[in-house]
């Protein structure tokens, strides 16, 4: 038997109607580029540039995503290369932002608020103005055309909005919990360890994703600037490899985007597995 | 060992004094439990036994030894919170056994004293589940075992019933009093409940805005309050306050004036107080609508039939409440007047600062004496 809807979930007819054309609207603005590229990456590259333009392929197929590994031999490398920062930029904020996000969400010391009111500020310079800077620095660090220099200023750039989102989810915790592992003899990094990483999963999980993808988004700059071995390029300026001298290769260049942000989504659907809700059931009476 | 000493701790959050010079001894396996309504500072005492809090100032002495500055650990104590503090990602048995996984002993050890625990609080059936299967009750216990886990010298309750219902609190209630048989530890227990405090506690501590108001066993609290505070707030319904005035004082008793009635209290007078207003307390169980020595005629509004017992309440002309709790059906009724009854050995009288006046009774024998004349 079909359960009665909630009174509150009960719509008119006309009611429902407006909610999907909304929704189509914007799902739409959202999901046309995709379904483009992806139609683009299926046509051959004479029938692009025709008149009148066709949406839907003629004799479509998958060769765009054969061919693109030959006219960009270096194509793996650069999914590697990309893949390779973001993973590393994730750990390394993880690693920092954890025990900050505790200290900030738990301990009371001098300079909390301004410190925490500081990274929001620098939150608010875009990297872009900062590259000059930034570029002088590497150079006179020796560290420029290498993975370094692309790596440290991501994780510099991550990690304040990673700080206020664990900050956040930490604060949720009930504190009685590490009050109670206090008068068990814990120490605060056995009380991290033990109980609040675990029961902060979720919000970690939120936090690696949104700084893997940051990562992956502003990869393109620091590589543009910092470095110019085509070796450790990463996706986004790799793809500038389909431009050519006399003309771009769309298809390939869309089949290419598509192929690589698939380890991305791999990685993404791999960690929403520990965005479980009510985790902290039962921990207290609430 | 668990012996307690507090010689006069204070607690200041900024200029505000939550608590004033608390000076307390309690001794080994008592069952100590502080009562006040919210805002007493009786949570922070407990917290600052516990080591959560610090102390402003003033000593804090376990076993001979003081530990103001030591971790809760190392102070022997184990705490029992409000709202459980359960770990959610653990198991009952790992809950259980995480004071002894923090001190590092062998894992035979863990699993033979959590076992012995999950038996004493029966939970060995529950020993793989997580906490959010179990029932409030169950919580609890989870909560408990893992205070008793560690044997400390003192147990620490923070309001541990609140969150559980009437029925639940009843059983629990009973629980923990044969757990303290038991174990024959030392316990001290926050509760703003006062019926918790009365069938539990060996000696009650009243606390009334930072300050302890009375020391005293359950029944000693309940005949010989020394204050109004104490006097208004264990027992229920709340006790009766009328205000009369001094007559005259002397070697029987103190004599006092009521609505044109004149009646000689058995309390211990004090030098210069006839003339003065004083105030007269009685239970509402201990009036009666017929007989008695002194009579209060009231209007009552509301009646509560029990069954057992039947409730009265009205107003005092000087619209202070006066409540009558009459054994049985009683012949009242709403809006019309009804005179009571008070017999003076049942009164209690205070003085214009709200401190009692002695009362020629020893409250050990005071019930078995009332349960001698009704026979």
């Amino acid at each position: 038997m079909k359960e009665p809807q909630q009174l509150i979930n009960r719509y008119k007819w006309y009611e429902i109607v407006g909610i999907y054309c909304g929704i189509f609207v914007f799902l739409s603005f959202v999901l046309s580029p995709f379904v483009e590229g992806f139609l683009v990456s299926l046509k051959p590259l004479s029938q692009l540039f025709s008149s009148p333009y066709r949406f839907i392929p003629e004799n479509g197929s998958f060769a765009a995503y054969r061919t693109m590994w030959e006219s960009v031999p270096g194509f793996g490398r650069y999914i590697f290369n990309s893949f390779f920062i973001s993973s590393i930029v994730t750990a390394v904020v993880l690693a920092m932002v954890v025990p900050a996000a505790y200290a900030f969400a738990r301990f009371e010391f001098k300079g909390r608020g301004t410190l925490l009111g500081a990274f929001l500020a620098v939150n608010m310079f875009s990297g872009a103005v900062l590259l000059i800077p930034l570029f002088r620095l590497m150079r006179s660090f020796g560290v420029l055309n290498t993975y370094f220099a692309m790596i440290v200023p991501g994780v510099a750039f991550l990690i304040p909005s990673a700080i206020w989102l664990l900050r956040t989810y930490i604060m949720r915790i009930p504190r009685e919990l590490d009050e109670a592992a206090y008068v068990d003899g814990a120490s605060h990094f056995y009380t991290l360890r033990r109980v609040i990483l675990p029961i902060a999963m979720p919000g970690i999980t939120v936090v690696a994703i949104t700084t893997f993808i940051g990562s992956y988004a502003q990869q393109f700059i620091f590589a543009l600037t910092f470095n110019a071995k085509s070796e450790y390029m990463p996706l986004p300026v790799g793809l500038y490899a389909y431009f050519g001298r006399q003309e771009v290769i769309w298809n390939e260049l869309m089949a290419a985007s598509f192929v690589g942000i698939a380890p991305a989504m791999i990685v993404i659907f791999f960690l929403q597995r520990y965005l479980v809700s009510g985790l902290t059931a039962g921990a207290v009476k609430q | 060992m668990g012996q307690l000493y507090l010689n006069n701790v204070q607690k200041f959050y900024g200029d505000f004094e939550v608590l004033k010079s608390i000076k307390l001894e309690v001794k080994d396996g008592e069952f100590v439990v502080f009562v006040g309504p919210s805002g007493c500072g009786k949570s922070t005492l407990l917290r600052m036994i516990a080591g959560l809090d610090s102390t402003s100032s003033g000593d804090i002495v376990i076993d001979g030894e003081r530990v103001n500055d030591k971790p809760p650990v190392e102070r022997g104590i184990a705490m029992v919170f409000q709202s459980y503090a359960l770990y959610p990602h653990m198991t009952v048995f790992e809950n259980i056994a995480f004071p002894l996984r923090v001190e590092g002993l062998p894992e035979a050890t863990i699993r033979e004293k959590v076992g012995a625990v999950a038996k004493i609080l029966q939970l060995e059936k529950r020993l793989e589940q997580k906490p959010g299967l179990l029932s409030g009750g169950q919580r609890q216990r989870v909560a408990i075992g893992r205070a008793i886990v560690r044997e400390p010298k003192i147990f620490l309750f923070d309001e541990p019933l609140s969150n559980l219902d009437a029925a639940l609190r009843s059983d629990m209630r009973i629980e923990l009093s044969k757990l303290h048989g038991d174990l024959k530890a030392t316990m001290i227990y926050v509760t703003h409940d006062q019926v918790e405090a009365m069938t539990m506690a060996d000696r009650i501590v009243v606390l009334n805005a930072g300050q302890i108001a009375q020391v005293g066993a359950p029944l000693e609290l309940y005949h010989k309050p020394q204050n109004l505070f104490v006097a208004g707030f264990i027992g229920n319904p709340k006790m009766n306050f009328l205000p009369v005035r001094c007559e005259a004082a002397g070697p029987e008793g103190i004599t006092v004036s009521y609505d044109g009635q004149t009646v000689t209290i058995p309390v211990e007078p004090r030098a210069d107080i006839v003339g003065r207003m004083l105030t007269l307390g009685i239970r509402p169980e201990h009036t009666t609508l017929s007989g008695g020595d002194l009579n209060v005629t009231v209007t009552p509004s509301v009646i509560e039939r029990l069954g057992i017992n039947t409730v009265a309440y009205a107003s005092l002309p000087t619209g202070e409440p006066y409540c009558a709790l009459l054994s049985g059906s009683a012949p009242i009724a709403v809006n019309t007047p009804a005179t009571t009854g008070i017999r003076i050995a049942d009164c209690h009288l205070f003085d214009e600062q709200g401190e009692a006046f002695e009362r020629r009774i020893d409250w050990r024998t005071a019930h078995t004496e009332e349960a001698g004349a009704a026979a």
